[in-house]
């Protein structure tokens, strides 16, 4: 028996502690592997050589985490992913899982959205890249990142089977966009700088954020797609 | 036809692909998911629905934060 292991059958908080620590390499490694880090980075990467350094530092941030998450999660004996949900869920437990629809869900939903309008509302008549309008879009975007990190807010049936093979279709047009985004950003003048003959979509809508009800309105559309999103 | 009409028709075309795709997997789950299936699908995992909401809160600090 070697050191360490007499040190793991001696002491188990010790082998457990031992187990969470890995080489910078496996992270590097095992985060690489994974298509959303490599994505990840890739955004951090064009943000930052952009002029906005402080989504770079967010995206790069996570992506770290991640492949800190994806190497521990290969280490021998290490739980799979507890923040995933099982592959197959069966219907009499999704149902069990859903909250009961009454008086309490409309009033709570009705909640919900007045606060979203408020939030639209006042952070809309901030000014775009102000320290209010920075700090309330960080702290949601934080927010909504660490309720992801724990697990699925809703319990859904998973998709399966022959139309998910054509999902293919989703990612020819959201690469498409990306690629026309980046085409354009590469030949404005400078990184920073605008190109009216080459626009990308922030300089198209910077006419619909130059105003309080425009900003509110976009906002509102952001809050949205982060509330579908928390219920898959 | 000015590079700008060019590029703005460019963006056009794929929102329209993007709404056509949903429609036909609204009308036709049978053989096309719809974006949220695929969402679904992708945020099973902590790595996929953590890099998901990420690029969501991106575009929130792209607009409004600096």
């Amino acid at each position: 028996m070697t050191d360490g292991a007499g040190e793991a059958a001696e002491n188990p908080p010790a082998a457990r502690a031992n187990a969470g620590r890995v080489s910078a390499g496996r992270v590097a490694a095992s985060g690489l592997r994974q298509p959303i880090v490599a994505i990840l980075l890739l955004i951090a990467l064009f943000t930052a050589v952009s002029g906005k350094p402080l989504d770079g530092v967010l995206t790069l941030s996570v992506a770290t985490l991640l492949s800190l998450e994806a190497a521990r999660s290969r280490q021998p004996g290490a739980a799979r992913d507890p923040g995933a949900r099982a592959t197959e869920c069966p219907a009499a437990s999704v149902s069990a899982d859903q909250p009961r629809r009454g008086l309490r869900t409309v009033l709570a939903r009705a909640a919900w959205l007045a606060a979203g309008g408020l939030y639209c509302a006042v952070v809309g008549s901030f000014s775009r890249y102000s320290w209010p309008a920075t700090t309330s879009v960080v702290a949601l975007g934080c927010l909504m990142i660490a309720i992801g990190w724990q697990g699925p807010l809703i319990r859904r049936p998973l998709p399966a089977g022959e139309p998910l093979r054509r999902a293919w279709w989703w990612a020819v047009v959201l690469v498409s966009g990306g690629l026309l985004e980046l085409g354009s950003l590469l030949q404005q003048p400078h990184l920073t700088t605008d190109s009216y003959a080459h626009p990308t979509v922030s300089a198209l809508t910077d006419p619909l954020l130059a105003s309080h009800p425009g900003r509110s309105v976009v906002l509102g559309g952001w809050l949205l797609t982060g509330w579908f999103l928390a219920g898959r | 036809m000015s590079s700008r009409d060019l590029t703005i028709i460019g963006y056009l075309s794929v929102l329209a692909a993007g709404i056509t795709l949903q429609i036909a997997g609204i009308r036709r789950p049978d053989r096309l998911p719809s974006l949220g299936r695929v969402l679904s699908h992708v945020m099973q995992s902590r790595t996929g629905r953590v890099g998901i909401i990420v690029a969501w809160a991106w575009v929130g600090l792209h607009f409004f934060a600096r």
